[in-house]
């Protein structure tokens, strides 16, 4: 118990320590002197220290921010999906959310006029819920949801949906949907202020029900005849818990695109730091969550001498080897 | 009869097309042991199911307390009645100190952390179950019987006033099976628990039940005290095999022993 406190407060630390290297790194060089100086308002002036301040608080700050809640969010989505399927190899992309995020940007992409830049977030959150929506409603039988047939929808609806994304990527006009290509992969240069303020009440709502949920999730561990028999109202908690779970994944889509393995690795290693009990188990994994994906877009960032990489594809390439690992080290069991 | 904890009147219970239950009356009072023996399918876990609330019966009526389980909340009922059903397997990493804990969930707020009534009561279940040593190991590094071990040891820490234990030493040595047994004894007189305990090991249940109920076929063949239920005419209609039923010259209780079957060239 006390050593898990001392786990979550390292992991915070290295959050912030994580956020203070984005701030720091990128294309133009800005001292770290004057990146203090621009967040603390310092004495310096003169017009290097108003540029240098401009590029930490308008574009540097929101990214490294965005990236903090992006990957907190995906990470607590994790956690809540893997317990409510009690499979550790679930993820938020699990049940057609993802595909069903990316049907609804790539549409508002192709029947809105000009950039249209605001709905696109809007239209794949949409499109992450309806999914989700059909999903839950096709698993549902009189006795309740059952897991295996939520996972058996979820993969139906996902493959139906990848194939519309196929569909419409093929067939758009050329030059429609550029961004809409690279936001497929997962991507934080969207980050400005703005969408930052407002992704951060979903995320802090949803993140604040499954804290305050955390022991209805360690009982969902047990099955539901025994979380049931235990005092749980399993279908409810059920509900619940995917709803919640379905709304992080999918605000975080609208925003960042599909930034893939986050949401399915980082909660096995946060459980490896504070084990399976939720009360822990969500903030450790959102502080590591965070930290993960900065540090992943910081290598996005400045690894590639043309430009930037997504950081879809940073967390796919470390993600992948990292969970084959997982699974050698544990005898096949994650 | 003593004040009815739990009753069972005329419950029947169909999967689809087959008839499981057709009929069952079923009473376990208060500080009373009573167990639920029959064949593999015939029905056992089911009937624990309509009991505890999972299932609910195609007629007949259960109540629990002197109310149908319906009528309860469930964080209410779990505080009234726990179960030992046979459970996946937790494919989490959990200790077994937390498994157990986690019957204290009917106990807590919602929200709510374990208070020192709460761990007083997990520390008695662990003790009561010899788990204290492997209270730090993980679920998954422990052994079958150990699991099932932990399990009633989630259901002891419940506090409740029934028991439902489905198979609870299916995989328990010998050893294991008589501590079980003491230690529902011992909450039948300590706390006046009421328990039902399915299960197929004859011996030990004359030894330590006050009531034996034997299923067949769908209904209650026949239900009252150790000797007068185990006898070799219902155990031949209700198992098809031969036994000999006689006293344990220990302990005075029924012993119960099956015969090699008779093979009809060799007579």
């Amino acid at each position: 118990m006390k050593r898990s406190g001392s786990v979550i407060a390292v992991l915070g630390a290295a959050a912030l320590g994580a956020v203070a290297l984005s701030l720091a790194t990128g294309p133009a060089a800005v001292p770290f002197r004057q990146v203090v100086d621009a967040l603390f308002g310092g004495s310096a002036t003169g017009s290097s220290a108003e540029t240098a301040e401009r590029i930490v608080l308008s574009l540097r700050l929101p990214r490294a921010l965005l990236g903090c809640l992006v990957g907190g969010a995906l990470s607590s989505s994790g956690v809540a999906f893997q317990a409510l399927l009690r499979n550790p190899l679930a993820d938020p992309y699990i049940l057609g959310v993802s595909a069903g995020a990316a049907v609804g940007a790539l549409t508002a992409a192709l029947l809105l006029p000009g950039d249209a830049v605001l709905p696109l977030p809007f239209c794949a959150f949409l499109g992450a819920v309806l999914a989700a929506s059909v999903v839950f409603l096709l698993a549902r039988r009189r006795s309740g949801v059952s897991r295996e047939r939520l996972i058996l929808m979820g993969v139906i609806v996902g493959a139906f949906l990848n194939a519309l994304i196929m569909l419409m990527v093929a067939l758009a006009p050329p030059g429609k949907i550029p961004g809409a290509v690279y936001w497929l992969m997962g991507d934080l240069g969207m980050g400005t202020p703005r969408r930052v303020a407002v992704l951060l009440p979903y995320v802090a709502a949803g993140t604040a029900v499954l804290l305050l949920l955390s022991r209805g999730l360690d009982l969902m561990l047990l099955g539901d005849d025994a979380a049931f028999q235990t005092g749980l109202p399993v279908e409810r908690m059920k509900a619940i818990t995917y709803v919640t779970a379905s709304l992080l994944a999918g605000c975080v889509v609208a925003v960042s695109g599909l930034i893939g393995f986050v949401g399915l690795i980082v909660p096995h290693g946060a459980r490896v730091l504070v084990g399976s009990g939720h009360r822990r188990l969500v903030p450790a994994a959102f502080l590591l969550g965070a930290t993960f994906l900065i540090l992943a877009d910081v290598v996005a960032r400045t690894v590639s001498p043309s430009g930037e990489l997504p950081v879809g594809a940073v967390t796919a390439l470390s993600g992948a080897p990292f969970f084959l690992y997982l699974l050698r080290r544990n005898g096949g069991k994650p | 009869m003593s004040a009815a904890l739990l009753s069972a009147r005329g419950v029947h219970f169909r999967y689809r097309e087959r008839e499981v239950l057709s009929g069952v009356d079923l009473h376990v009072g208060e500080g009373e042991v009573a167990i639920l023996l029959g064949p593999n399918g015939v029905g056992k876990s089911t009937l624990l199911k309509i009991i505890s609330g999972l299932l609910s019966p195609g007629s007949g009526e259960v109540t629990l307390i002197g109310r149908p389980p319906a009528s309860y909340g469930r964080r209410e009922m779990a505080r009234l009645l726990s179960v030992v059903g046979q459970e996946p397997p937790v494919d989490f990493p959990m200790s077994v100190e937390e498994y157990v804990a986690l019957g204290r969930f009917p106990h807590q707020g919602f929200f709510g952390g374990m208070t020192g009534e709460d761990r007083g009561q997990v520390e008695r279940a662990l003790e009561m179950s010899e788990l204290l040593e492997l209270r730090a190991r993980g679920l998954g590094e422990i052994s079958a019987g150990e699991r099932q071990r932990a399990a009633v040891a989630r259901a002891v820490c419940q506090g409740a006033k029934v028991m439902l234990l489905d198979e609870p030493t299916a995989f328990l040595d010998i050893y294991h099976r008589v501590a079980f047994y003491e230690i529902v004894s011992r909450l039948k007189k300590e706390c006046g628990i009421g328990a039902l305990v399915a299960s197929h090991d004859l011996s030990l249940c004359a030894e330590y039940g006050e009531r034996i109920v034997l299923l067949s076929a769908g209904r209650v063949l026949a239900s009252g005290k150790p000797e007068d239920v185990l006898t070799p005419g219902n155990i031949r209609e209700a198992y098809g095999v031969d036994v000999t039923c006689d006293r344990n010259p220990a302990t005075g209780a029924v012993r119960v022993t099956p015969l090699r079957k008779r093979n009809a060239t060799e007579q």
